[in-house]
């Protein structure tokens, strides 16, 4: 992690803010510029739903070198209840409950730290709900 | 077919080399692209060459060097020459290429040599998964932790999902692979390999195991591109991109820069489905193998590890693929990749493939990406006769 970058980047780690199209509507996360579905640069900030479903997950036995302190970590990509797509670690991870269509929800937690004296990054992390 | 413009020069490969795919503790950076280079400059006995591009994604991170348009002209002695890099993440040699095709075209140049290069070993495993990595977004997907292999295994298991795919099936993509390798000078992993051994192989990023994901290595392969003459002519380079971010994509199956650019290709060129002895594609994981020819219509969504499974791309079969290993067990040195794929098809072509020709290849595709689909690098190529 680039340390001015997690600052420059905390709205988006920290509360899910991605964008909204003020012409059509559709939303998008990470934050874009300009609108994916109909072109226009007329786009605001918009908190994505903190919920949503399991579409897969995979557990990484060989993350990057900044998480293999970590290891295994486990990713998923979920759809939220905006119909938005991410991927995000997966917290308190349990292979019998990670299945396709599980309802998961966003919380904060630890990503990664540099070193002993460096930053300790914080972000969203999904978790199963129920 | 789009009329020929007179201005336009046509496009010939005069010569090729590809280092066998290995591990040169040994060897540098600058080692393996001169080597590559003065093979191919020897074997199309010019004097000179008017231009030099390198495609390599990683060389800054991994090797502390960048510049490499001039290192290599340094190396080869060629004071004066124009020399510069290319990069486009794993696609970064099929990108070097479509710049030297486009020069030559242009009228402007008559000899342009280009060098596919990686020298992933000076790098350990963590750094080089980094290195990979960067191939995707660094605040918004590295930043997760999520990797290259992890981007890819989410995929497969969203491509299985969908269509109902039984892992085993999607392993005959690297047995393919492997058998090519066994009689493939230049391949990593010169050895076959069955089904049971990929699914006993150590799981990387479930459902991706070690023998169902292209190895990392060292290599580099170069072609020398000409005007005037060469035994095979590139018909068409097409380049087309795809989101950056896989996540943000409405349709994640669909290889959108895959179907452009062979879209796109496969109009210039003239030629049609039918007329494709060979394709070298991208199979750095079996999914993104299965995803790019579908993506080109040679499958049926969903049927393209079927279509493995039955042999339709076996050597001497309707359609072989990955005629030397392909990433999987010729090696994949990321940023030489796509030279090494133009490399093979100028031999398959040229009829100087030996154990693994390819009897009467007249036409060859070459299908390289960089991310996932995010670029992707289409050559059509023919024997001249």
């Amino acid at each position: 992690m680039i340390p001015i970058a997690y600052w420059r980047n905390r709205k988006v780690y920290t509360r899910m803010v991605g964008s909204k199209c003020k012409d059509c509507d559709a939303e998008f996360f990470p934050p874009v510029r300009i609108c994916k579905k109909c072109g226009s640069r007329n786009m605001e900030e918009k908190e994505m739903p903190r919920s949503g479903s399991l579409l897969a997950y995979t557990k990484l036995s060989e993350p990057a070198q900044e998480f293999k302190e970590y290891a295994p970590i486990y990713l998923g990509l979920i759809r939220l209840d905006n119909g938005v797509n991410i991927i995000s670690m997966i917290a308190d991870a349990d292979e019998e409950k990670l299945k396709a269509g599980a309802r998961v929800q966003a919380t904060v937690r630890k990503w990664a730290e540099d070193g002993k004296e460096g930053l300790v990054y914080y972000g969203y992390k999904f978790r199963v709900s129920q | 077919m789009e009329g020929q413009d007179p201005e336009m020069s046509r496009v010939f490969i005069r010569s090729a080399s590809a280092l066998p795919v290995s591990e040169y503790w040994a060897k540098s950076l600058a080692d393996l692209m001169t080597d590559a280079a003065i093979k191919a400059i020897d074997a199309a006995g010019v004097e000179k060459v008017d231009k030099i591009i390198v495609g390599n994604m990683m060389s800054g991170y991994a090797n502390h060097q960048e510049h490499l348009g001039a290192l290599l002209a340094s190396s080869l002695g060629m004071r004066g020459v124009e020399a510069m890099k290319v990069e486009a993440a794993c696609g970064s040699g099929g990108a070097a290429v479509h710049e030297g095709y486009l020069s030559v075209k242009s009228g402007e140049y008559e000899n342009v040599l280009v060098v596919g290069v990686e020298k992933m070993k000076d790098m350990d495993t963590p750094k080089a998964t980094k290195a990979l990595a960067m191939a995707e977004s660094s605040d918004f997907t590295q930043a997760v932790g999520a990797s290259f292999i992890s981007l890819n295994a989410l995929l497969m298991r969203l491509y299985m999902n969908s269509y109902n795919i039984e892992e085993e099936l999607m392993d005959y993509f690297p047995v393919i692979a492997h058998k090519n390798a066994v009689t493939s000078p230049h391949a990593q992993y010169r050895k076959a390999i069955t089904i049971e051994d990929v699914r006993r192989s150590q799981v990387i990023a479930d459902p991706i195991r070690l023998l169902s994901s292209a190895p990392s290595g060292d290599g580099a392969a170069a072609v020398v591109l000409s005007a005037k003459e060469g035994s095979v002519e590139i018909l068409s380079s097409e380049i087309a991109t795809n989101d950056l971010i896989v996540a943000q994509r409405e349709e994640p199956l669909r290889f959108l820069a895959t179907e452009f650019a062979f879209k796109r290709a496969m109009q210039k060129s003239g030629i049609s489905l039918q007329d494709i002895d060979f394709i070298e594609v991208h199979d750095a994981f079996p999914v993104v193998a299965s995803l790019a020819l579908e993506a080109m219509g040679i499958s049926k969504k969903g049927k393209a590890p079927q279509d493995a499974a039955n042999g339709r791309f076996n050597m001497g079969s309707e359609l072989p693929i990955l005629t030397f290993g392909g990433l999987k067990a010729r090696g994949h040195p990321v940023g030489a990749t796509g030279a090494y794929q133009i490399a093979e098809a100028f031999m398959q072509l040229a009829g100087t493939a030996g154990q693994n020709q390819v009897n009467g290849a007249k036409v060859g595709v070459t299908h390289n990406v960089g991310g996932v689909d995010t670029t992707a690098v289409i050559h059509t190529l023919r024997r001249v006769e």
